[in-house]
């Protein structure tokens, strides 16, 4: 990316997202490729008062562990893994893969127990997220391998992750604050009924959301953003839904995903491409199979496809799943190594259902609130 | 494809120099550009049953902290470096610099400043790998900027860098172990030796190093190593030694020193480039003025200056005399801010006497050491 746009999505996760201050501890958390974002962050961390961190992996290492490392090598987590998020006031994350499918042909079961050992990591950081203790951002800086999942060249996928931020707005910080509030009027909206149903071709699916908070996601904790979410309640997801858009998880690809629920566990499922993995997945603890996660995607600025599920899950008109934890601050309860999120595209004949009332169709919201 | 120069370097690291076990907490600190030996320390450490990881940093970092920083972010240390600090069991540190010359602006009190800070760190880390707790090697991935300033194409640098390690040949271990044995050996000799006298071209300078202990530098803190050293007797320096190569203190370059000693002190100093700095460090404080190292290079297959201490201290054939802190575990006494090592090129016109006796000439030992003496000594 150029300077000048490097410059002002640094400009935004320190100033707006994480809302960096005087004496804060930042982690930043990514690979190699996004050197240049680094080193900007860098410096707005430092302009602001704050004290950068960086860890960055290395290209190649977590391979050689998936496919080398012991038992003991695998469950073992670096002490200063948990110190991070044990100590950062701010964690700045950034997806910067040079190869999206590096571990296609790496035992799944493997790969499940390295989720399993992070586990206490991931516990402590989403309860510190929850709690307000630690502010939290993930983002994407473009790679060529990102923009070849995307079936782009890297400058169309730089455009596109620019303008999916609204950094091409004159003030792209009040942009965000006006989606914000809108957002979270659809968020209080929905926080007034108990059951969501949502129907679409290969997909009939219902839950309860009764006492639970819907939030409304604002380009804070992911960026771009664009999303109201929330977490079922645990039992009463039941139905079918089927997922429109092949999703890359730890570093592998699974696509043609339909799920069957029945007291809020997945009875049945099937992929495509990938199934072995899927059920790998569902298999890595007793979280894995519940719905920690259902969310509207409201970004309209992201219309198309792109395979990262950064953007996929915010595409206005979808709606997405997450498989595993729930987020603390919505009164899920769903613990899990794994949150994979899901995403179902509803733009064409599908619907949405708030206690019996049609509310959504064909990927909009009838009475618009946003 | 991988070069097999790069899986040995790993693989003396891991097995010789730290020597690692199952389950030891092994950091591997580098920057980005030293990725490729990162990975293959990774990898090696994974299947010696380690426990490794990374920590990999970005050029440029360093130079906005100190452009951007206050004081406060200047100085500051995390509690995450001082967690990790008391949890390793071993560190290596790989030297892969972008550019050597990046600090060169930085207004040297803010380094300075900088320096003071990170050294509690690195006097923790010191405690406990002088104690054994932990073990620590440092070596260098050849870059282009490395490779510039010793005046080689990378390719050529590459060929000088492994071969000084010895991993262009198979099993470099065994290389350095025998080295190991020789340098141990030459050390117990010069352990009986009272008085050292260097002669060369404009250098007579007679060196006590009675009661002092002679240490065998073998791969262990350093790849490549090789070198015998110790800290001489404080007061009991005297004469002229003129440096032939340029001396290096953080990047800058003084060149052609000469000094003259009395009673173990420097009274006389000069330089014909950079004079002014050479005078501004030796009045660091009282100790500065004092050597606090004196060493034998005895790495043959590093045959010339480039630039780097890693390197330029072990050339064979050369001594290096250190003004500044000594060592405690040689019985060094001199404490100092100041350890600037100083290479002397003995390889032309170079005699060494011990106690009256010739023992070097023209950049080799008359003698090789006793090594069956100290064979049966270690093994007795």
């Amino acid at each position: 990316m150029s300077s000048d746009r490097v410059l002002r999505l640094a400009d935004v996760l320190v100033g707006y997202s994480t809302r960096v201050r005087e004496g804060d501890l930042v982690c930043i958390d990514t690979d190699p490729p996004a050197a240049p974002l680094v080193r900007e962050l860098w410096r707005r961390i430092l302009e602001v008062g704050g004290h950068p961190h960086l860890r960055l992996d290395v290209e190649g290492a977590p391979e050689v562990l998936l496919r080398e490392g012991t038992d003991e090598q695998m469950s073992w987590v670096s002490p200063v893994r948990r110190a991070e998020v044990e100590q950062a006031d701010v964690r700045i994350a950034v997806y910067a893969d040079v190869n999206t499918r590096a571990n296609s042909g790496v035992d799944p079961e493997r790969q499940a127990r390295l989720e399993r050992a992070h586990d206490p990591i991931r516990r402590i950081h989403f309860s510190r997220v929850a709690s307000g203790d630690l502010r939290y951002v993930v983002t994407l800086y473009p790679t060529q391998a990102a923009a070849q999942d995307a079936d782009m060249s890297l400058s169309d996928y730089e455009d596109f992750v620019f303008r999916a931020g609204l950094l091409d707005r004159d003030d792209p910080r009040a942009e965000w604050e006006a989606l914000g509030r809108a957002y979270g009027l659809l968020a209080d909206r929905l926080g007034r009924h108990a059951e969501i149903r949502v129907v679409g071709d290969g997909t009939d699916l219902t839950f309860g959301v009764e006492g639970r908070t819907w939030v409304a996601s604002d380009g804070r904790e992911n960026f771009p953003d664009g999303e109201v979410f929330t977490g079922p309640v645990e039992t009463s997801v039941d139905g079918t839904i089927s997922f429109s858009y092949p999703s890359s998880h730890a570093g592998r690809r699974v696509s043609g995903v339909q799920l069957e629920f029945r007291g809020g566990e997945v009875v049945r499922a099937e992929a495509e491409e990938g199934e072995a993995f899927l059920r790998e997945m569902l298999a890595l603890d007793a979280g894995a199979r519940r719905a920690g996660e259902f969310a509207f995607g409201l970004n309209e600025a992201l219309t198309e496809f792109t395979g990262h599920t950064l953007f996929d899950e915010k595409i206005g008109g979808t709606v997405h799943l997450a498989l595993g934890a729930s987020y603390p601050e919505t009164g899920g309860q769903v613990q899990s190594a794994l949150h994979w999120d899901l995403v179902c595209d509803l733009r064409n004949g599908g619907e949405a259902y708030a206690d019996g009332e049609l509310i959504y169709r064909d990927g909009r919201f009838l009475d618009a609130v946003v | 494809m991988t070069d097999r120069r790069i899986e040995r370097l790993a693989a003396l690291l891991v097995g010789y120099s730290l020597e690692l076990r199952e389950g030891k907490v092994l950091r591997i600190d580098s920057l980005d550009e030293g990725s490729p030996l990162v990975l293959a320390v990774y990898g090696a450490a994974l299947r010696a049953g380690a426990l490794p990881y990374t920590n990999v940093s970005l050029s440029g970092l360093g130079e906005t902290l100190f452009q951007y920083g206050s004081d406060e972010q200047l100085t500051y240390l995390s509690p995450i470096q001082w967690e990790e600090v008391e949890q390793l069991d071993a560190l290596v540190t790989i030297w892969s610099e972008t550019n050597t010359r990046a600090f060169s602006r930085v207004d040297p009190t803010r380094h300075a400043a900088y320096i003071a800070a990170q050294r509690k760190l690195s006097n923790r880390r010191w405690e406990r790998i002088s104690s054994g707790e932990m073990s620590w090697c440092g070596t260098l991935y050849p870059t282009n900027a490395h490779a510039q300033e010793a005046e080689m194409s990378l390719a050529e640098y590459e060929d000088f860098v492994y071969a000084a390690c010895h991993v262009h040949e198979n099993d470099p271990a065994a290389h350095w172990r025998a080295v190991s044995s020789q340098l141990k050996a030459r050390a117990a000799e010069l352990g009986g030796v009272r008085e050292l006298r260097i002669l060369g071209p404009d250098t007579d300078l007679r060196v006590g190093v009675e009661g002092r202990s002679w240490l065998a530098a073998d791969g262990r803190y350093n790849l490549p190593d090789g070198e015998v050293f110790t800290s001489p007797l404080e007061t009991e320096t005297e004469g002229e030694i003129r440096y032939t190569f340029p001396a290096v203190y953080h990047g800058r370059e003084v060149e052609d020193v000469r000094l003259r000693f009395e009673g173990g002190r420097v009274v006389e100093a000069e330089a014909a480039r950079g004079d002014d700095y050479l005078q501004s460090l030796l009045e660091m404080d009282a100790g500065a003025r004092v050597l606090g190292e004196v060493a034998f290079g005895l790495n043959y297959e590093i045959d010339r200056f480039t630039r780097n201490i890693l390197f330029d201290e072990k050339i064979g054939g050369t001594m290096h005399l250190a003004l500044g802190s000594g060592f405690p575990q040689s019985g060094g006494q001199n404490t100092s801010g100041l350890h600037w090592d100083m290479i002397c090129d003995l390889r032309r016109e170079g005699e060494v006497h011990a106690d009256g006796e010739l023992i070097w000439k023209d950049g080799r030992f008359l003698a090789d050491p006793a090594l069956e003496v100290v064979e049966s000594r270690v093994h007795g």
